[in-house]
């Protein structure tokens, strides 16, 4: 647990007009976390801090720490780790009540699990993109600003001169190292589970199309790489919502809610027009990866849809961010 | 910070969303600045006579592509038919993808997605497998379809789950085969389908009582193989059926995609060879089960006696063959649709006549269905007679039929 947690764990039970004080100590050993490095001893901290405040000498380097230190807090925190947790325990649950349930139909894509545990990665991946993955994204993201407001933190996050652009990139990419780490997690805790539950062999395609057990892994990690594209491109939405309040909870439900809408918009028959606008829409197409051969066109256009979420959310995200009054 | 660097720092979401905004839009503004192509002219007598001689040649080129179908038949909303599935009934209403490996008359693929599943059908030489990702179902055939029909892409015909009118060729040589002397065809300014420039064919239909305002057929220039077919309903802009190439290549496609070996696990079927489906255009059709087309041409009207309880069975699959001949490749599908099994189409019938409204006349009573491209009538006897003609030219074949 990093020192700002213990901090602020300590100063739950001091009196409020100690609240001052708290914040001016976490924004201390967040400077210090930053520049010392989570590996490195504690015993130059003082420099450190110094250094940071009064010098902006290797800003790369600077930059690399500060994404370390984000990255640290972020997957430190008891409730990323719950969260992460839930991730993982989810493929666990379709595995046993696939096994428990076996009849072996072999149609759809969960009931080919019980013959080839390589599949239920893929089923994973199908039950979880609609809400479980975007909800643990979206609360990560749409805390990242709005929860240091919220907490008072970030005005003095702002007093180091990494300047408001880079700190908003820091906290952008430490999102989208979560989006990858918890697809990672899905896919590699699908994988433990088939594994163990049962048999693995070749991987039949969704074309009829048999392929090694081999191929078959390489395009889960296309199926795992393709769903954190899609989650960060959700990310870069709840940032955006996430620097124009201070209300973390308020920034995490109006992402979850815009996911919601998009999904149910792209449900309806009469609006279909609207789908390929839709950033849902795009997230089950890691199916082209099923495909003999891969749907590349299908996919990349779901990508170029990503890639345009993220830059235009992105650059509202960096208006909204770079000429806000920091209040708290 | 000032309110004139804030209103210049939210310059730059507008800059993202114009530019995002003319990715999206660039093809279409690409095409409109461009222009229609030109391509030396020919008329439609040439044009004709040209594809008549490279379809008898079957000199139809090696390709791959997608293909994009689009029905706004105006049907009631019903149940089941929205969404990407596979089933050949999602394929009346919305917008749906198909792919087409094409290597030479012996071998063929297509490819119809569907959301986590997948429908194909690959012929090569004698042997055609129609594979189901959802039922996990594969069906051989043996045989040869492609002289059976003797069409240029040799596709099943009633056996098959997908529409016969699918591929541009196909629909193209249903259309032009149902023009007769009641068909005016022009030939329309050049268009670009798929990025390749082509001519355009329009086929307009003389007779008043036709639904159908004209159908157009876009023709490659360089290889003659058409790429879109769209039919026209009267009074509608946009087209009502809609089927081309929405990307097409012109070289041989990887041979892999013409082979097809059931996966372990699979149910295997053997499926019945498709039988010849006679496409004489406008010949009465006397059915053992009283199946018969009235009418020529443009105004054919189907009449047969309602599928009691065997929906699947022969007045299904006979349905699907007259009107496969009736011309307007809109028939084609929908008929065809309605003799696949996709679906129950029992359900989709009830559900259809809730929608209908009563009708009678001195033919008798019934129910009729109107859609911007096709009428149907169920007479109070227990008849159905469905065209792509006007409620009176149902109501008269109705009473011709008694």
């Amino acid at each position: 647990m990093s020192a700002r947690e213990t901090l602020t764990e300590e100063t739950v039970m001091r009196v409020a007009d100690d609240a001052a004080n708290r914040t001016e100590q976490n924004a201390a050993t967040r400077a210090a976390d930053d520049t010392s490095g989570s590996g490195r001893s504690r015993r130059n901290t003082a420099t450190a801090v110094h250094t940071a405040v009064h010098t902006a000498a290797h800003p790369a380097a600077h930059t690399a720490r500060l994404l370390a230190s984000e990255i640290g807090l972020t997957f430190r925190r008891p409730r990323n780790l719950a969260m992460l947790g839930v991730l993982a325990a989810v493929p666990v649950l379709i595995g046993v009540a696939v096994r428990i349930a076996s009849r072996g139909d072999g149609g759809s894509l969960i009931g080919q699990v019980a013959g080839n545990g390589l599949v239920l990665t893929f089923a994973a991946f199908l039950v979880m993109l609609p809400l479980v993955l975007p909800l643990a994204v979206a609360v990560v993201a749409g805390d990242a600003v709005a929860g240091e407001a919220g907490q008072g933190t970030l005005r003095y996050l702002l007093v180091a001169p990494a300047g408001r652009t880079r700190l908003l990139a820091v906290k952008y990419a430490d999102v989208v190292v979560f989006c990858l780490a918890a697809c990672a997690l899905v896919a590699l805790s699908a994988l433990a589970v088939g594994v163990a539950l049962f048999p693995v062999g070749p991987v039949t395609l969704l074309s009829g199309t048999t392929v090694s057990a081999a191929e078959g892994l390489v395009r889960v990690g296309l199926v795992a790489l393709y769903s954190a594209a899609g989650m960060a491109a959700l990310g870069a939405v709840a940032l955006a919502v996430s620097t124009l309040t201070e209300a973390a909870i308020g920034a995490v439900a109006a992402s979850v809610v815009l996911v919601v809408v998009s999904q149910v918009l792209g449900a309806i028959p009469q609006i279909a027009v609207v789908r390929p606008f839709l950033l849902t829409s795009w997230w089950s197409s890691f199916d082209g990866l099923l495909r003999d051969p891969m749907a590349t066109d299908e996919m990349g256009r779901g990508l170029l849809a990503f890639l345009a979420y993220i830059v235009i959310f992105g650059s509202i995200a960096w208006s909204r961010f770079t000429s806000k009054d920091i209040t708290a | 910070m000032s309110k004139r660097a804030r209103a210049v720092r939210w310059g730059v979401p507008v800059a993202a969303v114009a530019v995002v905004a003319a990715a999206v839009g660039t093809g279409p503004v690409i095409a409109a600045v461009q222009g229609d192509p030109s391509l030396p002219d020919r008329t439609a007598q040439q044009l004709l006579a040209d594809m008549a001689g490279s379809w008898s040649s079957r000199k139809v080129p090696a390709m791959s592509g997608t293909v994009v179908e689009t029905a706004s038949l105006g049907l009631p909303a019903l149940p089941g038919l929205s969404g990407g599935g596979a089933s050949a009934l999602s394929l009346l209403s919305g917008s749906h993808q198909l792919k087409v490996w094409y290597g030479d008359e012996d071998r063929v693929r297509l490819m119809l997605p569907g959301e986590m599943s997948e429908t194909d059908l690959i012929v090569n030489g004698g042997q055609m497998w129609l594979w189901d990702s959802a039922a996990n179902t594969a069906t051989h055939f043996t045989g040869h379809p492609g002289a059976a029909t003797g069409s240029p892409v040799p596709l099943p015909s009633a056996a098959s789950p997908l529409p016969t009118a699918l591929t541009p060729q196909h629909a193209a040589q249903e259309a032009l085969r149902a023009a007769g002397g009641d068909t005016r065809i022009t030939v329309a300014d050049d268009v670009t389908v798929a990025g390749r420039a082509a001519y355009q064919v329009v086929l307009t239909p003389k007779t008043a009582t036709s639904l159908v305002r004209d159908v157009r057929v876009a023709i490659d220039g360089e290889t003659l193989i058409p790429l879109r077919v769209q039919v026209y309903a009267k009074g509608a802009a946009e087209p009502a059926f809609e089927v081309g190439f929405d990307s097409v290549t012109f070289s041989a496609p990887a041979p892999e995609n013409f082979t097809f070996t059931p996966p372990a696990g699979a149910k295997v079927e053997e499926g019945r060879a498709p039988a010849a489906a006679g496409h004489e255009a406008g010949k009465v059709r006397d059915a053992a089960d009283g199946t018969r087309i009235a009418g020529s041409g443009w105004d054919s009207v189907l009449v047969t006696s309602l599928p009691a309880t065997d929906a699947k069975g022969g007045s299904g699959a006979s349905a699907a063959n007259g009107a496969s001949g009736n011309g307007a490749s809109g028939n084609g599908a929908s008929a065809n649709g309605a003799s696949a099994n996709g679906a129950n189409p029992a359900n989709l019938l009830d559900t259809a006549l809730r929608s209908a409204t009563r009708v009678s006349g001195p033919w008798g009573s019934g129910r009729l269905l109107r859609t911007k491209l096709l009428s149907v009538l169920l007479t109070d006897d227990g008849r159905l007679v469905a065209g792509a003609v006007t409620p009176e030219a149902l109501y008269q074949a109705a009473g011709a039929a008694r």
